[in-house]
C-alpha cells in the first residue's frame, strides 16, 4: 500500500512555518548588515600598511573560514557566555556567530574587489587632493560594490542557508519550527518537504538575481 | 567578577572520544566525497545532455540542493526518506546519503564549469579526427578541464568536511557530537568547544596547505 501524503496537514502547519520564516528573515537581515559592515573593517585591516593589523585580519579570516559554522554558533552560545560572565539569548548568540562568519567571508570579497581596482584610480583621486580615506570612500568602494555585487549576492544566499543552523540553539526560525512540527504530528515527510520548498521560495530569487547580475556584467565588460 | 579558571586538562583527558569523533568525521567525509564525485559526474552528464528532459532534471536537482540549507537534507533523509522508500536508516547511512546527494549537486557544477570552459574548437578538432563524442570527452576535453577543476574540487571537499558536522544533529558520533558528550561529562563547554574548534582548524588548515602545495606542483608540471 502506498503512503498517503497528507496535503491538508501542510495547509494547517503553514501559519506556524510562517512564524519561523519571519524569524529566519530577521536573523538573515541582522547577520548580513552586521557581517558586511564588519567584513569591510576586516578587509581594511588585511590591506593595512601596518603588519600587526594585517596578521590579525588574516588570522580572523582563516579562523572563521576553517571552522564549521555550526561550531561557531555552539561556541558563542555555550562557551562565550562563560568567558564574559553574562548570559545571552539564543538569537543574540546566533547573530554573533553568523555575523562574524559572514564578516570573514565578505572580507575576502572586499579585498579581492579593492585589489581589482586599477592603481590609476587611487592616483587620480590623490591628484585632485583627496586623502586615502576619502578616495577609498568616494572613488574606490563605489566601484568595488558594483563589481562585487554578484559575489555579495552569493554570500547573502549562503547566509540565508546558514541561519538554519540557529535551530540547533533553539532559535525559533523555520528549521526549528519544522523539527517541532515533525515530532508533534509524526509526519516528517510532509513537514520536511514543505520546509524545503519554503526555503527554496525564500532563497531561489536571490540565486536567480545573482546569476542575472553575473550574466549582465559578463556582457558589459 | 572572579576570573575564569581554565582547565584544559579535564577536557583533554577525554582525548580518545575526540579521536573517535575525528574518525567519524573522516569516515563520512571520505565516503561523501567519493560518492559525491560519482554522483556529480552523473548529474553533470544529465545537465550537458542532448535531451531536454535530462537537462531539466539535472537542473532541478542542482538548484534544489543549492537553494536549501544542508541541515534540512540531513533531517529529510533521516526522518522522511524512510517513510517514502520504506527502509530503515541508521545515523551513519543517513548522514552519508545526505552529504553525498548534496555534494553531487555541487561537484556537478564544478564538472560542468570545467567542461564548458574548454573552447568549442577542441570538440570540433576531436570530431574532425574521427572521434566519437564520448571519446572526445574522455581523451581531449576532460584532461584539459581536470587541471582547471582541481582548485574548486578541493574547495568543495573542504566544504563537505565542514558540513559533515551537521551529522551531529542525527546523533552520529563525529567530532561535534563527541565534543557535546565531553562537554556534558566535564561541565567544561568553554574548553571543550575551543578544543573542538582548534581540531577542525588544524585539520582544515593542514589539508588546505597540502592542497596548495599540490596545486603549485601541478602548475609547474
Amino acid at each position: 500500500m502506498g503512503y498517503q501524503f497528507d496535503v491538508s496537514l501542510v495547509w494547517r502547519t503553514l501559519p506556524v512555518l510562517w512564524r519561523g520564516v519571519v524569524v529566519s528573515v530577521e536573523l538573515w537581515a541582522a547577520c548580513l548588515v552586521v557581517g558586511l559592515a564588519l567584513g569591510l573593517l576586516v578587509a581594511l585591516a588585511r590591506l593595512s600598511p601596518l603588519r600587526p593589523l594585517r596578521v590579525l585580519g588574516r588570522a580572523f579570516v582563516e579562523f572563521f573560514r576553517n571552522i564549521p559554522a555550526l561550531i561557531q554558533l555552539i561556541w558563542f552560545f555555550y562557551a562565550f557566555p562563560i568567558l564574559i560572565g553574562a548570559q545571552m539569548t539564543p538569537f543574540t548568540a546566533a547573530v554573533l556567530g553568523i555575523s562574524l562568519n559572514t564578516a570573514a567571508f565578505s572580507a575576502e570579497i572586499y579585498r579581492a574587489g579593492i585589489q581589482s581596482i586599477e592603481r590609476g584610480q587611487w592616483e587620480g583621486a590623490r591628484a585632485i587632493g583627496m586623502s586615502r580615506a576619502t578616495s577609498l570612500r568616494r572613488v574606490i568602494l563605489p566601484q568595488v560594490f558594483r563589481r562585487m555585487l554578484p559575489a555579495f549576492t552569493n554570500r547573502a544566499v549562503e547566509v540565508g542557508k546558514v541561519t538554519s543552523l540557529a535551530s540547533v540553539l533553539s532559535v525559533q526560525e523555520l528549521m526549528y519550527q519544522g523539527r517541532i512540527l515533525s515530532s508533534t504530528f509524526y509526519r516528517p515527510l510532509e513537514i520536511f518537504t514543505t520546509v524545503g520548498l519554503v526555503y527554496l521560495v525564500m532563497i531561489y530569487p536571490l540565486t536567480w538575481t545573482s546569476g542575472l547580475l553575473e550574466r549582465r556584467m559578463a556582457r558589459t565588460t | 567578577m572572579q576570573s575564569y579558571q581554565w582547565d584544559f586538562g579535564a577536557v583533554l583527558a577525554h582525548w580518545p572520544m575526540f579521536l573517535q569523533g575525528l574518525g567519524g568525521t573522516v569516515a563520512i567525509s571520505a565516503l561523501a566525497i567519493l560518492l559525491g564525485i560519482l554522483g556529480g559526474g552523473l548529474v553533470a552528464t544529465a545537465r550537458l545532455s542532448r535531451w531536454r528532459l535530462l537537462r531539466g532534471l539535472g537542473r532541478v536537482y542542482t538548484e534544489f540542493y543549492r537553494n536549501t540549507p544542508g541541515i534540512l537534507h540531513f533531517f529529510w533523509v533521516y526522518y522522511a526518506l524512510p517513510v517514502v522508500a520504506d527502509i530503515r536508516l541508521g545515523p551513519l547511512e543517513a548522514a552519508v546519503i545526505a552529504l553525498a546527494t548534496q555534494s553531487s549537486a555541487f561537484y556537478a557544477e564544478v564538472f560542468r564549469g570545467g567542461i564548458q570552459s574548454i573552447r568549442p574548437g577542441q570538440w570540433e578538432g576531436a570530431v574532425a579526427l574521427g572521434m566519437s563524442r564520448r571519446r572526445a570527452l574522455v581523451r581531449v576535453i576532460l584532461p584539459q578541464a581536470a587541471r582547471r577543476m582541481t582548485a574548486p574540487f578541493v574547495e568543495r571537499s573542504f566544504e563537505i568536511i565542514k558540513t559533515s558536522s551537521l551529522a551531529s544533529t542525527l546523533a552520529y558520533g563525529e567530532l561535534v557530537y563527541q565534543g557535546m558528550q565531553v562537554a556534558s561529562i566535564t561541565y567544561r563547554p568553554l574548553e571543550t568547544y575551543t578544543v573542538l574548534a582548534l581540531i577542525y582548524f588544524a585539520l582544515l588548515f593542514v589539508l588546505s596547505s597540502l592542497a596548495k602545495l599540490a596545486e603549485d606542483r601541478l602548475r609547474e608540471a
